[in-house]
């Protein structure tokens, strides 16, 4: 038990450290910067696949409409990125409820295809309307966050600092979401995943939470996108499309859905891959679909959901031979 | 605008709507076959739709073979390229329960493959892509120049449904067929090999998808957005016509092929994907079941 | 005195066939319910109509005098409606005590208690499943599964138990443990009880309603239905009185 605190504890200022270890190699600051920002993202969306079982196929689209709030508040308006930002998060939580409620009642696959169907229109929308996204050619010169000092000055976070803003934007995500699964309301989401007619039955209100659910989701997918954005310095609308949105899902679903961990391994496994492939980038479609087929066909659990279900399931022959059964993790 | 103008527009719409509309109900024939009996929804046929097309182009433009030809090479190639697709990606989720999510994920997956491998072939050799035309020359309808080659492949769609129809009406697989889309488990004690079925019509939806994409090469040029396009208007069709429903694939496919014609006289083709998108989206909220169900 | 459970023309209709026919039932505070009839009448729809899984073509439900037609289905639990499946329906992945924890979650501070497992020792001695505490529920056989079920259900205290099929697929030895328990528990909440096991309903239900076709063709004490010629013919004949 204290040897887990020790190895959380480490894990976080090891997380809020490498910024500064890596400052010098711009180049692996921005791999590690990306990183923090896909744990974010994947993070985000394991609230709703991982713990609904749902795949939301929109939440590229709803990153983009944080993305697009943001910047265009910024440099249109002038308004501080810390307001900025968390406009944009409550336009892609309201604008993902608003979509994605009617939908939560369709099962399975039909609800799959209504998340592509809105992203497809999302990016459609985000060509289309050029006055607030730069149409197909984007936004370029997004201004970096600015931190107003005493005295009139502001400072910029750019670089290591900008860095170390995603790597505690990126913990506290997780943080917020280890909370939730520990919550009532977790409880609710994994009873909801495993059987929701039953659920419903026992007095939850299964529509309620899986709302709450993608409201919050959808919150993450708009801060990530604020936090893209104004990282980056550019964003088109090819950044928040459906390739996007499986990306992100590949991640989660490589890792592990339904656990704190997966998507952190997920991440850490895979969003370096486009850019340690550089020459190659042109195959990292290639890549990912591969993965996403491979995943699906011999990985349903993820990676770190794997290495759990084979830990329960020796745990589970080892008491049955005792006539008693260790407890289940959640 | 003169009357001659309207005629021209309007016999361009009409003309136009038959073939994108044929070729329309097609693909989503062949999407709906694909769901409707072995519960694959098939998120890559776009990608199918223009790996026909690409190979055609290349036969055609690069190898110089006839268009004939090169349909044929195409068409019956692509038996056994789905005869493997299904042995390996397919035949293992056959007893899964939830298996249209992971079919429908893996073929996400598979889109993206292909998306990416096009890009980095096709995509470099050229932005846009059109074929030779197979039948030179026009014929004349009273007043009016119809390219050959285009009413040469407007007869063949129509042709190619009406035949697939009949044969899902008629013909004892075909019967078969659709009697494991209806009810799974009393076609077994009918005493249909179930396997075999899926194995067939999943080939089958296959063969109609490359027929689309071999006949659209050879009306119309495209490039590489043609892929996903295609696949949104497949499930869509699917949807709102009625997953299982060749019937209802076909009306919807020649009503969204109308529309696309008419859209585009007036505004960018987009606008009529994105409707397309709307009325999906709609079916599937109020009556998912689409409008042709059974 | 008001009815505990009170279901006034139901009707209900799939694409043309009457699943449920002006179908009126009520049932007694203190009385043991039991309905029956043959595979395809309409009892799971009865169920799933009145606990809100079904919408209903027209018809209205009440319990104990509140009006809970067209309430979603955890509304109605919480009012106090609970339902059983009739495959047995759990949480495998959790074990036994988070199946009890997920199932008093919602109900505790309503009931103005401190903790959503509170009473649940109790519960699980009686129903026999202490030592099965921490076991995966998805390792639990068939009759322990029901169990926990109940267990589940009663967590909530609940005014009445919808009970669908509760013996189904337990041997002879297990359907009369079973029924020994539904007994001792009918003085903790009302029950009613769809089943083909005849002995069953003999033994736990005061009244009977038989369905048959989404119709109620009798409604009486179990030993006057089995004498009933309707009911003979059309249902009794057709299944096998469990021997004692």
């Amino acid at each position: 038990m204290i040897f887990r605190r020790a190895a959380v504890v480490g894990l976080v200022l090891l997380a809020l450290l490498l910024p500064f270890l890596l400052s010098a190699n711009r180049f692996y600051a921005f791999i590690l910067g990306v990183t923090y920002l896909y744990v974010l993202w994947s993070s985000g969306m394991n609230l709703l696949s991982g713990f609904t079982g749902l795949m939301p196929l929109m939440y590229a689209g709803l990153a983009g409409i944080g993305a697009y709030t943001s910047v265009n508040l910024v440099m249109k308006f002038g308004v501080s990125f810390w307001l900025a930002m968390p406009a944009g998060a409550l336009a892609a939580a309201v604008v993902g409820v608003v979509l994605g409620l009617p939908s939560l009642r369709l099962r399975g696959f039909y609800f799959t295809l209504s998340g592509l169907v809105i992203q497809t229109a999302l990016t459609m929308l985000f060509v289309y309307i050029p006055q607030f996204t730069g149409g197909d050619t984007g936004i370029s010169q997004i201004p970096p966050p600015m931190i107003s000092l005493p005295g009139d000055k502001s400072f910029a976070l750019t670089g290591v600092w900008l860095e170390e803003a995603l790597a505690v934007a990126a913990l506290l995500t997780v943080y917020v979401v280890h909370r939730v699964t520990r919550s009532t309301w977790g409880k609710y989401l994994v009873a909801i995943r495993e059987d929701d007619l039953l659920t419903e039955a026992l007095g939850i209100g299964v529509t309620r939470y899986r709302v709450l659910a993608f409201f919050i989701s959808s919150l993450f997918a708009g801060v990530g996108g604020a936090f893209y954005a104004h990282y980056m310095g550019f964003v088109s609308p090819r950044s928040f499309d459906v390739l996007t949105s499986m990306n992100i899902w590949l991640i989660v679903g490589f890792g592990g859905q339904g656990t704190i961990l997966g998507p952190i391994v997920g991440t850490i496994i895979l969003a370096p891959i486009p850019y340690i492939m550089q020459e190659l980038y042109l195959y990292k479609d290639i890549v990912y679909g591969s993965l996403i087929v491979f995943t699906t066909i011999f990985l349903p659990r993820g990676v770190y959901g794997s290495v759990l279900f084979h830990r329960r399931n020796r745990a589970l022959s080892r008491s049955s031979a005792q006539g008693k059964t260790e407890a289940a993790r959640l | 605008m003169t009357l001659e103008n309207i005629l021209l527009n309007g016999m361009a719409v009409i003309t136009t709507g038959l073939i994108v509309g044929a070729i329309f109900s097609l693909v989503a024939a062949g999407v709906t076959i694909m769901y409707g009996t072995i519960w694959f929804p098939n998120a890559s046929n776009g990608q199918f739709f223009m790996l026909a097309a690409l190979l055609m182009w290349s036969l055609v433009v690069n190898w110089g073979l006839s268009p004939f030809l090169g349909a044929v090479v195409v068409i019956v190639g692509s038996i056994p390229f789905s005869l493997v697709l299904e042995k390996f990606l397919v035949r293992p989720f056959y007893n899964v329960p939830n298996r249209n999510i992971v079919y429908f994920i893996m073929t996400l997956g598979l889109a993206q493959i292909f998306a990416g491998a096009f890009t980095g072939t096709y995509g470099r050799w050229s932005d846009q892509f059109s074929l030779p035309a197979a039948w030179p020359g026009a014929i004349l309808l009273g007043p009016f120049p119809f390219p050959r080659t285009r009413l040469l492949v407007l007869v063949i769609a129509l042709t190619l449904l009406a035949g697939l129809f009949v044969f899902l009406r008629l013909h004892r697989v075909g019967r078969a067929l659709r009697a494991v889309f209806q009810n799974r488990e009393a076609a077994i004690l009918r005493g249909v090999d179930v396997r075999r079925i899926y194995r067939f019509s999943f080939v089958l939806a296959m063969l109609v998808i490359t027929m689309g994409g071999v006949l659209f090469a050879m009306a119309y040029g495209f490039d590489l957005t043609m892929a996903w396009t295609m696949a949104i208007i497949g499930f869509a069709i699917m949807i709102v016509g009625g997953p299982g429903s060749v019937l209802g694939s076909v009306v919807i496919g020649m009503i969204f092929g109308f529309t696309q014609a008419v859209v585009s006289l007036f505004a960018s083709p987009t606008l009529a994907a994105f409707s397309y998108l709307v009325v999906m989206l709609i079916i599937l909220l109020v009556k998912p079941s689409g409008l042709f169900a059974r | 005195m008001t009815k505990l459970l009170d279901a006034r023309g139901l009707n209900k209709s799939f694409g043309g066939v009457w699943a449920l026919k002006d179908l009126n039932v009520d049932q007694t505070p203190g009385e043991t319910l039991g309905m029956i009839g043959p595979n395809g009448s309409g009892k799971t729809t009865f169920i799933n109509a009145v606990t809100g899984h079904l919408s209903l073509d027209s018809g209205e439900v009440s319990l104990g005098g509140n009006r809970i037609t067209g309430r979603k289905p955890h509304a109605i639990a919480q009012a106090g409606l609970i339902r059983t499946y009739q495959a047995v329906r759990v949480y495998g992945q959790f074990p036994v005590i988070e199946n009890l924890r997920v199932a008093g979650l919602p109900h505790f501070r309503r009931l103005g208690l401190s903790d959503p497992l509170d009473g649940a020792d109790a519960l699980l001695s009686k129903l026999k499943l202490k030592e099965k505490k921490e076991t995966l529920a998805g390792a639990l056989t068939l009759f322990e599964q029901r169990r926990l079920e109940l267990a589940m259900r009663l967590i909530s205290r609940p005014k009445l138990i919808m009970l669908d099929e509760p013996v189904g697929g337990l041997n002879p030895g297990e359907i009369r443990e079973m029924i020994q328990l539904l007994k001792e528990l009918r003085s903790e909440c009302a029950l009613f009880v769809i089943e083909h096991t005849m002995k069953v309903i003999m033994e736990l239900a005061d009244r009977v309603v038989v369905l048959v076709s989404g119709e109620m063709i009798a409604n009486g004490a179990p030993a006057a239905i089995l004498q009933d010629a309707n009911v003979i013919r059309q249902y009794l004949g057709s299944i096998r009185v469990t021997s004692r």
